[in-house]
């Protein structure tokens, strides 16, 4: 089988002409490096992709704090972990790299805080 | 009062804050980085998305990280910063008068560096006919919204202009549960990064039109429909094309203009095709000693090359500082087929020189030639090349020695 990709693993976006059957992968064209075959290999099995997105901060200096899973996985959840940050929740301070939500979809998906909110000062 | 400082960097994003890093690492003390924000980080805040650092630290961040780096910086640099402070004027004697909420206060620095970013282009830029609802954001302004502020823009949205920023809100909006029924595209190829047509949009199956665009909007409040069109290869519209799409939310994602109000007020001179200052080889306005960096300069794709560009033109501060001139050879760069503007526009000095430019239209296998009257001194071979992408070489001194005419050309 013959599928274009385009790499999505930096802004080089290189654009891939892949031959591959079922799960094997038989000629990559256009690979700038070899993260190339890696992208094209996780696409024609388990394609994965970082989340990112926001939940609330209760008694924080900002109403948000942005989240992001610490790993990629797979796609066909991302939209299912978009719903369920709507009611996530995290008391301030909080810091970058903090866990704030585990095992989501019992699938062991973790959103770590990617910005920091300190105490609101309530004077 | 008039409080002297030897560096004062205005804005606290991505580019001032590598400058004011890059400043003190090589040596200067006395600096001062101005932000209207209550924030610093600048833009960087509100994208939340990652992809942010793969040049400058080898991992990929989202945009608060990628800032973060650089206020740790400054924290741990002691550089002083002033937040909720608006410059509303600069002059070319490098006097800066500064609105907060101590009043005003008077500056004068030996050295300008100007960060002050870039804004989006509004409806009013683009003239779309018909009523005035709400329901019509920037992209920009969407995604503040949405990231900082918690408030949703909108359930069925319509996309005009395919910008990176219209892109990543694509998703992001569908990630936040609303539907986006479609992207349209003016010109017959992306203005976006290939990469993010296909993480934002083909992910999630949203249609990108390309040669589309927004004729008519209707709606009385709130905006209830678009009238989307196709245009013909000499841009017109195809009137039986014309097709009515509902939706209660407009995104414009349109191009982005840097904000050089305070560079008019000092007699900096503009660009008519970046919309930034005119600069030398390290990024010297023709006011010597204000300098530019950042999207203020050009438009930039990339964070990490804001940060490198902001750092790079502090060579230029030091020795500007430091009175240290080499003999000056002043000529203009000229451009030929294929590109549409390069950064900088004019070689003062001779240094080793990195030359950021953007082709006209995509391609493939195209070169960049470097010429001296016929005479070539450098030519660099690109796979495929992208009006999207701010695409950079470097001459060296050596290269760039003797030389008193430069041309590029892409064939």
């Amino acid at each position: 089988m013959n599928r274009e990709f385009v790499c999505i693993i930096c802004p080089n976006s290189c654009q891939l002409k892949v031959e591959y059957e079922g799960k094997t992968i038989k000629k990559i064209i256009g690979a700038q490096c070899a993260k190339g075959e890696a992208f094209v290999k996780n696409e024609i099995t388990n394609p994965l992709r970082v989340f990112t997105g926001s939940i609330k901060v209760i008694k924080g200096d900002f109403d948000l704090v942005s989240v992001k899973t610490p790993f990629p996985i797979p796609k066909k959840y991302l939209k299912n972990i978009g719903k369920l940050t709507h009611s996530l929740k995290i008391e301030a301070p909080v810091t970058i790299g903090q866990v704030v939500a585990k095992n989501l979809l019992r699938e062991n998906i973790e959103l770590v805080a990617t910005r920091k909110a300190k105490k609101k000062n309530i004077s | 009062m008039l409080k002297e400082k030897e560096v004062i960097i205005i804005g606290g994003g991505a580019a001032g804050l590598a400058a004011a890093v890059a400043c003190q690492e090589k040596g200067i003390k006395d600096i001062l980085i101005i932000e209207r924000n209550a924030f610093l980080g600048g833009i960087l805040n509100q994208c939340i998305h990652d992809g942010f650092g793969l040049e400058k630290f080898s991992t990929s961040l989202t945009g608060p990280e990628y800032a973060q780096r650089y206020i740790d910086q400054v924290k741990e640099k002691k550089i002083p910063f002033l937040l909720n402070s608006m410059v509303i004027n600069l002059n070319s004697r490098k006097e800066i008068l500064i609105a907060n909420r101590t009043g005003l206060q008077h500056y004068r620095a030996k050295v300008i560096i100007l960060a002050m970013g870039c804004r989006e282009r509004t409806r009013g830029a683009i003239s779309i006919p018909g009523t005035r609802p709400a329901g019509i954001y920037t992209a920009g302004v969407a995604q503040e919204l949405i990231n900082l502020k918690n408030y949703m823009v909108g359930r069925k949205i319509v996309i005009l202009g395919s910008g990176d920023i219209g892109m990543i809100m694509a998703r992001r909006l569908t990630l936040e549960g609303a539907e986006v029924i479609l992207v349209a595209e003016k010109l017959p190829y992306s203005s976006g990064l290939p990469r993010n047509i296909n993480q934002c949009l083909y992910d999630f199956d949203i249609p990108l039109l390309l040669s589309h665009t927004v004729v008519d909007i209707k709606g009385n409040g709130r905006i209830s429909e678009v009238t989307l069109a196709q245009l013909g290869k000499r841009g017109g519209i195809i009137p039986k094309s014309k097709r009515k799409v509902p939706c209660d939310t407009l995104l414009l994602s349109v191009g982005l203009i840097p904000e050089n109000e305070l560079s008019r007020q000092a007699e900096v001179v503009l660009s008519n095709i970046t919309g930034g200052p005119e600069v030398d080889e390290r990024g010297q306005t023709n006011v010597p000693g204000i300098f530019a960096c950042g999207n203020v300069l050009q438009v930039h794709d990339i964070v990490d090359n804001v940060s490198l560009e902001a750092e790079y033109i502090t060579e230029g501060v030091i020795d500007y500082l430091q009175g240290r001139s080499q003999e000056p050879r002043e000529f203009q760069i000229t451009l030929g087929a294929g590109l549409r503007y390069v950064v900088p526009q004019r070689i003062l000095t001779l240094k080793n020189t990195i030359f950021s430019f953007r082709v006209n239209q995509p391609g493939i296998k195209k070169t960049l030639v470097f010429e001296e009257d016929r005479k070539i001194i450098k030519k660099k071979l690109f796979l495929r090349v992208n009006p999207a992408e701010m695409l950079r070489v470097k001459l060296s001194s050596e290269e760039l020695k003797d030389v008193k005419r430069l041309k590029m050309r892409l064939v």
